[in-house]
C-alpha cells in the first residue's frame, strides 16, 4: 500500500503536475441519493495559500471538507492531500480539520485536550505553543465545559494547530460567534497561516473572506461558480457606485445629465440623489470634477462582495 | 495515544459528581441501609448472612451502573455534540476509540464495586479469605462486561435525549427483577425464571457463589457470556450504522445541550 502511494507521488513529480499543490481534487463527485452534494469538482490549492470556500448552505463545502479528511468517500474522482490519499495524510499529520459544529471532549481541561492532540500526531507543536497561537495561554487548567463561545472555538483551533499540519481545514469556524470572538479567532488563524502553511476555511461570512483569504472559491449546488482573489470576485458584480446629491430644480433632475453622457455607466436618479453604477468609477469622478454640475456629498461605494455572492450563487 | 485517551475517559468520569453519586455513593448508602435493616437475622443453613448477600448485590448494582453510565449516555452525547466526528478526523481509528470507551467503562466499574466490598469489610464486619475477595471482585468486575457493551449499543443507537433515561430504566428494571433489591429466593416463582435469564442476577450470583465457598455455576457464566455476545453484536451493528443521519443528530444534540434532562446524563 505504502509503495503504491510512494510511486504515485513520484509519478506526480515526474509528470510535473503541480508538485506544489497542497490539495488536488480531480473530477470529484459525491451523491446522497438523488442529491448531488459535490458535482465533478476540480480544484487545486497551492501550498502556503489561504483560501476561502464560500457558499450558501448546501453548496457542498462540508462534503468537500469531509472528502479531504477521508470521512466521506467520493463516488467518483480523485482526492489528494500533499500528493497522498486523505486518510494517509490525516494519520501522518499532513492535514487536520476543525469540523463544522464539532464538539469538544466534555469533562477534561483544555490542557488535557491539547495533550491528546499532541500525542495523536507524529510531528506536533509543543502544547504550549498551540495554546499561545490560539490565545489560550493561562487557560490550560480550565475545563472545556466552562469556556465562552469564543474560547471554545479557539480551543478547537488549538486542537488542530497542535497537529502542526501542512494543510489546515476550518469548516465555518466562527459560526455563532460575536464580533469580538470572530476577531480573536481570525487573529489566531492568520498567525498560523503566516508560518507558510496552507489554510482552507469554509464560511458564509463575506467580510471574513475579504480580510483573511488571498483566494476565494465560491461554490453553489456542488460546483465552483467563481474562483479568484476577493477583489476579482467583487468586480464581477459589475462595478462601483458613484453617488452624489444634485440640489437642482425638478426640471434639471429630469434632465438625463448630458455631462455624464461620455462615461460608461447606468445613471439612476432618486429625488436629489444620483447613483451611477459604473465599471470605471475614477472616470466618473474625473468627469464630475471637470463639469459645471453643482454636485455635493460625493461618495464612491466599492463593488460589494455580497452583490457578487448573490449574483454568482443565484440565491 | 490510545492510552492517553483512555486515561482521559476515566478521569472525566471520576470527576463527574453524577458518577460518584449514582455508581459509588448510592450502592454504599443502600448497602449500609439494607444491611442494618435486614443483615442482623441469623441465616438459614446454606444461606449467606445478610451483610454478605446484600454486599454482593450492591457491589453488582454499583458495577452495573459504572459500566453502563460511562458508555451509553456519554457516547450518545458525544455523537450529538460532534466530538466523535471530530475524533474521526484525527489519527485515532474508530476501533481505538471504541476499545478505549469499553476499557473505560470497565475501569470505572471497579471502584464502584470495590468500595462496597470495602464498606462491608470495614463497617459490617464481613470476613472472607483473601482468595475469596479477589475472586469475588474479579468475577463481578469481568461480569460487568455485558453492561459496558449494552451501553455502547445504546449510545450508538439512540440520541442524547433518550440515552440516559433508557440506560437508567434498563438498569433499574434489571436490578429489581434480577434480585438485587429483594433476594431472588423471595420472588414469586415466575419472576425467578425471569431472573435466571438476566445478566444482573447472574452477575450477583457469581459473587454469592464465591462468597458461599462455591465456584460460580456454568449457568452464570453461560448467561453472562450470551448477554455479552448479544450486546456486542448490537453494539457492532449500531456502530456500523451508516453516518448519513449524522447531520440530523447533530442538530438534535445542539438543542439538547440546554435541556435539563441531558445535563443530568452528561
Amino acid at each position: 500500500m505504502k509503495t503504491v502511494l510512494d510511486r504515485a507521488a513520484v509519478a506526480a513529480e515526474v509528470s510535473g503536475h503541480e508538485v506544489g499543490a497542497a490539495i488536488r481534487l480531480c473530477g470529484v463527485t459525491k451523491r446522497y441519493g438523488d442529491l448531488t452534494a459535490v458535482d465533478d469538482l476540480n480544484l487545486e490549492i497551492a501550498t502556503g495559500s489561504t483560501v476561502a470556500l464560500l457558499g450558501p448552505n448546501g453548496a457542498g463545502k462540508s462534503t468537500t471538507v469531509g472528502m479531504l479528511m477521508g470521512l466521506v468517500r467520493p463516488d467518483a474522482g480523485e482526492t489528494l492531500v500533499g500528493g497522498r490519499a486523505p486518510r494517509a495524510a490525516v494519520s501522518s499529520g499532513g492535514i487536520a480539520a476543525m469540523l463544522q459544529d464539532c464538539g469538544l471532549m466534555p469533562g477534561v481541561t483544555i490542557g488535557e485536550l491539547i495533550e491528546l492532540g499532541r500525542r495523536s500526531y507524529p510531528r506536533p507543536l509543543p502544547a504550549g505553543e498551540a495554546l499561545e497561537l490560539a490565545g489560550l495561554s493561562g487557560l490550560a487548567k480550565r475545563r472545556v465545559d466552562r469556556l465562552s463561545g469564543g474560547q471554545v472555538q479557539r480551543a478547537k483551533f488549538a486542537l488542530v494547530a497542535v497537529a502542526n499540519p501542512e494543510v489546515m481545514l476550518l469548516d465555518e469556524p466562527t459560526r455563532a460567534l460575536d464580533v469580538q470572538g470572530r476577531r480573536e479567532f481570525w487573529t489566531a488563524m492568520r498567525a498560523y497561516a503566516a508560518t507558510g502553511r496552507t489554510v482552507v476555511f469554509a464560511t458564509h461570512y463575506l467580510d471574513e473572506v475579504e480580510e483573511n483569504a488571498d483566494r476565494v472559491v465560491m461554490m453553489a449546488r456542488g460546483r465552483i461558480v467563481a474562483d479568484g482573489t476577493p477583489a476579482a470576485i467583487r468586480a464581477k458584480s459589475g462595478g462601483a457606485t458613484v453617488r452624489f446629491r444634485l440640489p437642482l430644480t425638478q426640471a434639471a433632475a429630469n434632465d438625463p445629465l448630458p455631462q455624464l453622457a461620455a462615461v460608461r455607466g447606468v445613471v439612476s436618479i432618486d429625488g436629489e440623489w444620483v447613483n451611477v453604477l459604473t465599471p470605471d468609477s475614477d472616470a466618473v469622478v474625473r468627469t464630475l470634477t471637470h463639469s459645471d454640475l453643482p454636485w455635493q456629498d460625493l461618495s464612491v461605494l466599492p463593488p460589494s462582495l455580497d452583490d457578487s455572492f448573490l449574483q454568482l450563487t443565484g440565491e | 495515544m490510545t492510552r492517553y485517551y483512555f486515561r482521559l475517559e476515566c478521569l472525566r468520569m471520576l470527576r463527574d459528581p453524577r458518577y460518584l453519586a449514582l455508581a459509588v455513593i448510592a450502592p454504599i448508602g443502600f448497602y449500609l441501609l439494607f444491611a442494618t435493616l435486614f443483615g442482623g437475622k441469623q441465616p438459614a443453613s446454606g444461606q449467606l448472612p445478610g451483610t454478605i448477600e446484600i454486599m454482593v448485590a450492591m457491589a453488582a448494582y454499583g458495577a452495573m451502573w459504572g459500566a453502563l453510565s460511562a458508555t451509553g449516555p456519554r457516547i450518545a452525547h458525544e455523537r450529538g455534540s460532534g466530538w466523535l466526528e471530530q475524533l474521526r478526523a484525527m489519527p485515532l481509528t474508530g476501533r481505538q476509540v471504541l476499545a478505549a470507551k469499553l476499557a473505560a467503562g470497565m475501569a470505572v466499574a471497579l471502584p464502584a464495586l470495590v468500595l462496597v466490598c470495602a464498606t462491608g469489610a470495614a463497617v459490617k464486619g464481613v470476613r472472607l479469605d483473601a482468595a475469596q475477595w479477589l475472586a469475588l471482585i474479579g468475577a463481578i468486575w469481568l461480569g460487568s462486561l455485558p453492561f459496558a457493551l449494552m451501553g455502547i449499543a445504546i449510545g450508538y443507537a439512540v440520541g442524547s435525549e433518550t440515552a440516559f433515561p433508557l440506560c437508567y430504566a434498563v438498569y433499574m428494571a434489571m436490578s429489581a427483577m434480577g434480585g438485587l433489591w429483594v433476594p431472588p429466593s423471595q420472588l414469586p416463582s415466575s419472576f425467578q425464571h425471569v431472573a435466571d435469564a438476566l445478566p444482573s442476577y447472574r452477575l450477583a450470583d457469581l459473587g454469592w457463589q464465591i462468597a458461599g465457598g462455591h465456584t460460580p455455576t456454568a449457568a452464570d457464566v453461560v448467561v453472562l457470556a450470551a448477554w455479552a455476545l448479544g450486546f456486542g453484536a448490537l453494539a457492532t451493528l449500531a456502530y456500523m450504522r451508516p453516518r448519513r443521519t449524522q447531520k440530523s443528530t447533530t442538530s438534535a444534540g445542539a438543542v439538547s445541550k440546554t435541556s435539563p434532562a441531558v445535563s443530568a446524563s452528561a
